[in-house]
């Protein structure tokens, strides 16, 4: 039995027809804002490096150096890790077992200083994930897909509006 | 954010739209087992997947599920006669087996020659614990009889009640795998205090780690039936407390474990485009429910809904603005000022619009789960369409799964430390805190 009868009365019944759904403001949504995605080893930056050639709004890539410090764009080009995200509002760390948890560290803590939006993406061809990986990139990203691959990050991207 | 054509795609699920291709790949509960409460009793009508069917039990004690419109003149076989063998639609007196094979057309002399030319399209409809299932793709594809939990264990450990979702099936799913809304809609918001207001999820250790730690992490994981969607927070002595979330495809999921208490779990069924059913159970591995837990879950707590009598629309519903109480959602009471988990779903997915419109949606970086469950749907979709490939979850190994809650030490793979612990497994209980 399914009774769909609707009260003319109610504030809901009224707004949740298709027909009230058409007069939803239609404007264009911004961009995300300084979307950053950072790789933190070889294996993740030939990813990462993939993702970004399909071209995006405003989403900037790098690959980390080692003490995380530094972050180096997809032209080689050496920037100072924390201009690079001071103003975003989002970071996407790429990773595999063979990041440098150090590098992991100091990105992770900058964001989390300046309550910026984390997430994370364990790029595993094959086999187990090692327990060092994970508890090194754990408390730094709000959510971890395990394992991910290149599709994963192009979908998140998109998502976001990146 | 997702394209029209994605958005169109995944929520479309008629006849012959690539999603409800999917849908047909799987069965479905469709009825309580006691809509038809005995043999020859009268029929009910079934939407699903926006095709309209008629559900009868006949004298002898055949399911059948069949073209709601009777062949000669398009009646509703709503007000068929169940008879001996089958059901008669009471126009013109044509008759049919629970197959929606005809087998008496009065007004023909020829009638058994006539008959075998004239079938309703049917599908096979059977009974498993509670439910009547019902199965609407390729007869020579039909997989095995479905093997949830909580539809197999016997039945005085299972509860199933469904209500009525004024919204696209894609958007309730959705909230099922939307962890981080639980601690803001259903958990009382800064308070944190609905867990231990609901008899059903009240007294388990893991409602003060709740509590403790409001902005939980979260970790996504492949399973080979859909996702594992692990919700962590911190636990004692740097251990992590996890809630894992089991999605299987395309629209089953089960609520992570509090205690003792029975598990949740749902279903959410296209009834059409635009509603879809939102079954809820509750069931224990290993013991039957108390007459308590049995009356808070037939008075609407825990997932389940307070429905208007003789039907299956929850009590609050869009007509009375959920009877929101504004007083409670100012004092903190009640976060979203709407009683009940499920209403409290339903009024904000039922507020998004019939079908949402996914282009104006702002998705940011935490809502991986939801963009990556929409991925599985879209590729599972696109396989089966474009190269006949099985989807998962329509196989018993997919279909034997617990939802999780467990602490375990920080540099653990949660699947790891769980291990069997997911697997559905006879006289074992879950794995819960």
């Amino acid at each position: 039995m399914m009774a769909t009868s609707t009260n003319p009365l109610s504030a809901c019944a009224r707004a949740v027809t298709a027909e009230e759904a058409a007069y939803r403001i239609d404007y264009p949504l911004a961009h995300a804002r300084s979307t950053r995605v950072i790789a933190f080893d070889e294996s993740a930056a030939q990813t990462v490096a993939s993702v970004a050639a399909v071209g995006w709004g405003q989403a900037q890539f790098y690959t980390a150096s080692s003490s995380g410090d530094e972050l180096v764009t997809l032209s080689g080009e050496p920037r100072v890790m924390i201009a690079e995200i001071e103003h975003s509002d989002s970071v996407i760390f790429a990773a595999t077992d063979a990041m440098d948890p150090g590098a992991v560290a100091s990105v992770g803590a900058a964001c989390r200083e300046r309550s910026i939006m984390t997430a994370g993406l364990l790029l595993l061809d094959s086999g187990p994930l090692s327990g060092t990986t994970l508890a090194a990139i754990r408390p730094y990203v709000r959510v971890l897909l395990v394992p991910a691959d290149e599709d994963d990050l192009f979908e998140l991207l998109k998502a976001i509006r990146a | 954010m997702l394209r029209p054509d994605i958005n169109d795609l995944l929520t479309q699920t008629g006849p012959g739209t690539p999603m409800g291709n999917l849908f047909r790949r799987y069965w479905q509960p469709v009825l309580h087992a006691d809509e038809l409460p005995e043999d020859g009793c009268p029929p009910v009508r079934v939407k699903i997947l926006s095709e309209r069917l008629i559900a009868v039990r006949t004298p002898e004690g055949e399911y059948g599920l069949m073209d709601e419109f009777c062949a000669h003149r398009g009646v509703s076989m709503f007000f068929g006669r169940v008879e001996d063998g089958g059901i008669r639609c009471p126009y013109h007196g044509w008759k049919y087996n629970a197959n929606g094979q005809a087998i008496d057309v009065p007004s023909e002399l020829n009638n058994s020659e006539f008959c075998k030319n004239v079938k309703l399209r049917s599908y096979p409809l059977v009974k498993l614990g509670d439910i009547l299932w019902a199965y609407l793709g390729d007869p020579q594809k039909q997989p095995a009889l479905p093997a949830w939990e909580f539809a197999t264990v016997p039945t005085r450990q299972t509860f199933t009640s469904k209500r009525l979702q004024e919204n696209n099936w894609l958007q309730a799913l959705e909230g099922g795998i939307d962890s981080s809304h639980v601690s803001w809609l259903h958990g009382g918001g800064p308070t944190g205090s609905g867990l231990e207001a609901d008899p059903l999820f009240a007294g388990a250790k893991g409602n003060q780690y709740n509590k403790g730690d409001l902005k939980p992490f979260f970790e996504v994981v492949e399973n080979d039936g859909g996702l594992l969607i692990a919700a962590r927070r911190n636990a004692e002595e740097g251990h992590y407390y996890w809630r894992v979330t089991p999605w299987v495809l395309p629209n089953f999921t089960l609520v992570p474990p509090r205690g003792d208490h029975p598990i949740h779990g749902h279903f959410w069924v296209p009834i059409d485009d635009e509603n879809c059913w939102s079954w809820s159970f509750d069931y224990h591995p290993t013991r039957e429910l108390s007459e308590a837990e049995v009356s808070a879950m037939e008075a609407g707590a825990g997932v389940h809904s307070k429905n208007i009598p003789g039907t299956y629309r929850p009590v609050a519903n869009k007509d009375n603005d959920y009877l929101i109480d504004r007083v409670k959602q100012k004092s903190g009471e009640l976060f979203s000022g709407v009683e009940g988990i499920a209403i409290q779903d339903s009024s904000l997915q039922e507020s998004m619009g019939p079908v949402v419109d996914r282009t104006k949606e702002r998705l940011v970086a935490t809502d991986a789960g939801i963009i990556k469950a929409r991925q599985k749907l879209r590729r599972a979709v696109e396989a089966l369409r474009d190269h006949g490939t099985e989807p998962a979850g329509n196989v018993i190994e997919h279909q034997k799964i617990r939802s999780v809650a467990i602490v375990l030490p920080p540099d653990l793979p949660f699947v790891e430390g769980i291990g069997d612990g997911f697997q559905a497994r006879e006289g074992v209980p879950q794995t819960t805190v």
